[in-house]
């Protein structure tokens, strides 16, 4: 993950992604193909780098954040990862070092740091989760107190909403460049 | 103005159920000229429907379907509304097996929980609305065995009662069969109709055998399953106990048995003076409407008390309070203020003087806003230490209080007496005085309020 020119990390942009610019991204932050980032969406790498996959949906005023903690900057476990096919809808903070794919972080709902989030989990809205737990699959978190259910299979995914939104961003918002995909080691 | 959110600070005394209710909360009987609470008045049913479709139904056909609507339903898990969802599936074509044509399939989801009817199995049905079936009530037949054995006992005691009655009354029959126009002679007259016709005809079934089979107790109960004692409980797979409760007829253990249930109807309900049998309060019939056909509120009709600003009101010392009444109805109303003569239930906890004239409130006029305002107004001498200002039908005074508690708060009370015009009244009038009287009369009537006006502060 070396970057060549020394000294800032920089933002990594996949092919076919929709980054509006009046997003803030800052730090090391890579974001995979097909992912949309609504402007105003906030992702904050300060305490580490962040990753984020393919085919996710970033609505407005959502935080995705790896904070600082202490004064130690541990660049191999400090790392978050976001999977596929997530949805972090208006307003939602994620701090969880590991999301999966298929998931769904509803409005203003708060995901702790030591929270570990599978796939197919659904975080309802104005709901916190700070517990130290991995959540199972298909898990749905609700209500006031929090309530949480299984489902029988995990929340289907926002294509729909992916297409147009890729059609339609670019007519209203200017948009970061991608940049060459860098090969992994 | 906290003194609009803070409702209860004025009291207003019910004179029939002797509580104490803020205005806002009391009727006024046009015809009994008085104050009506909520225990004063009779509720009854007027409509019902249901809260998601907004669809009216006719009590009988509420009583059919158990007051549950048709079409919606309710999530078992979080009893929220279920809405029908649809997606698209491709089958293959009968025509053409090459080309497969995309048909809707839908199904029921909860948008709070994300419950679906996938959930428990249900498969996904291929019209929106009218196909999902709610599973049979294993104990339907005994339940309406024994509702059929208690409507039939309650029937019997029913005659029973009614027989009674007309045995003593039977003179009176014909004379009330005559003057049948109040609608409480004519409720009677029907129920003594009904229990006339019903003996006349059905003598031989009064000695019928009513019985019916009581519940037998087994004695071999099913033992639990051994794996209760070994394996720990899947939290994720097992109802909750309102989840369960919900569903009194099954009563399932895991929630994979979890069906939707309909969605309960709400009722619309008019309330009736119970001394007049006027209605005070009838509601539109239309369930997206919240007006009302009568809204006979006290809001409307009587003068209103309110507190306008209050100084810092010390242990024994007499402060100068404001008060503000403002006048509901659209004539010009006198208003007098009396003092409560002191009896054993004092509410009470300070003294207070009162202006002795009476205060004259300007007519209610609705146009009033948008004429421009000359703040004086000549036909009204106020008096400048008794009246603070006067805007519209609206009058701030002064009064004089004098704390005579040192703890808890203080709270004055005073009768209140205005004159209103009995609108109500030309329906009383036999023919004769109808030439005679055009106006209609002045009343003078009365309410006793209790003002509280907040804690005592230290000097």
């Amino acid at each position: 993950m070396a970057n060549t020119h020394g000294h800032k990390p920089s933002v990594k942009i996949g092919a076919g992604a929709v980054v509006c610019v009046e997003a803030e991204i800052r730090g090391d932050v890579t974001i995979g193909p097909r992912t949309v980032i609504h402007p105003k969406a906030r992702i904050v790498a300060e305490g580490g780098p962040i990753v984020i996959g393919e085919c996710n949906l970033i609505e407005e005023q959502a935080l995705i954040i790896n904070p600082k903690v202490g004064e130690k900057i541990d660049k191999n476990s400090g790392t978050m990862t976001i999977g596929s096919h997530n949805v972090f809808e208006v307003g939602c903070r994620c701090e969880a070092l590991k999301v999966g794919n298929n998931n769904v972080v509803e409005a203003k709902a708060l995901v702790g740091r030591n929270t570990e989030l599978s796939n197919g989990c659904i975080i309802g809205a104005d709901c916190e989760i700070t517990s130290k737990e991995t959540l199972p699959e298909n898990t749905v978190i609700f209500g006031q107190s929090c309530n949480r259910r299984v489902q029988a299979e995990r929340p289907p995914p926002q294509t729909l909403q992916l297409d147009f939104l890729m059609k339609i961003l670019p007519n209203y918002h200017h948009l970061k460049k991608a940049t060459k995909p860098k090969a992994d080691k | 103005m906290a003194g609009l959110l803070e409702v209860d600070r004025v009291n207003i005394l019910c004179p029939d159920s002797g509580i104490r209710l803020p205005i806002s909360r009391l009727y006024f009987c046009r015809h009994c000229l008085k104050l009506k609470s909520g225990q004063c008045v009779s509720h009854e049913v007027d409509s019902h429907y249901c809260p998601n479709c907004l669809e009216n139904m006719p009590s009988a056909e509420a009583k059919i379907k158990k007051n549950r609507c048709g079409n919606c339903f309710d999530c078992p898990s979080c009893r929220h509304t279920l809405s029908t969802r649809a997606t698209s599936i491709a089958i293959p074509n009968p025509n053409d097996p090459a080309k497969p044509t995309t048909k809707k399939a839908y199904y029921l989801a909860c948008g709070f929980c994300r419950w679906t009817s996938r959930d428990i199995g249900m498969p996904d049905k291929h019209i929106a609305s009218g196909a999902w079936q709610v599973p049979d009530n294993p104990y339907v037949d005994r339940m309406n065995e024994l509702l059929d054995y208690y409507r039939q006992l309650a029937q019997r005691e029913k005659q029973e009662r009614e027989r009674k009655r007309i045995s003593r009354r039977r003179s009176y029959f014909h004379l009330q069969e005559k003057y049948l126009s109040q609608v409480s002679t004519r409720r009677r007259s029907g129920a003594l109709l009904s229990a006339l016709t019903n003996l006349s005809v059905k003598e031989s079934e009064q000695n019928q055998n009513l019985s019916v089979k009581g519940s037998e107790s087994v004695d071999d109960v099913e033992k639990l399953p051994p794996e209760i004692y070994n394996e720990p409980v899947n939290l994720a797979s097992v109802c909750t106990i309102t989840q369960r409760l919900s569903q009194p007829e099954y009563q399932p253990h895991y929630i994979k048995q979890l069906y939707p249930k309909h969605k309960h109807l709400l009722i619309k309900r008019s309330q009736r003076c119970r001394e007049c049998e006027h209605n005070l309060s009838k509601p539109e019939f239309n369930p997206s409407s919240i007006r009302f056909k009568i809204q006979l509120v006290a809001l409307h009709h009587v003068p209103e008390v309110r507190i306008f600003s209050i100084p810092n009101l010390y242990f024994q010392q007499e402060s100068q309070v404001t008060l503000m009444l403002i006048n509901a109805v659209e004539n010009q109303t006198k208003v007098t203020l009396q003092p409560m003569p002191s009896s054993d239930h004092d509410v009470a906890t300070a003294s207070v003087t009162l202006p002795g004239s009476d205060l004259v409130l300007a007519a209610k006029d609705d146009t009033a806003e948008y004429d421009d305002m000359n703040s004086d107004y000549p036909e009204f001498k106020d008096d400048p230490s008794l009246v603070h200002f006067r805007k519209a039908n609206k009058l701030a005074f002064f009064v004089k209080v004098t704390p005579e508690k040192a703890v808890g708060d203080v709270i004055i009370a005073l009768k209140v007496k205005y004159n209103y015009r009995d609108m109500a009244a030309q329906f009383r009038r036999t023919d004769e005085d109808k030439d005679q009287e055009k106006e209609p009369p002045i009343v003078w009537l009365e309410y006793e309020c209790t003002i509280n006006l907040g804690k005592l502060v230290d000097k």
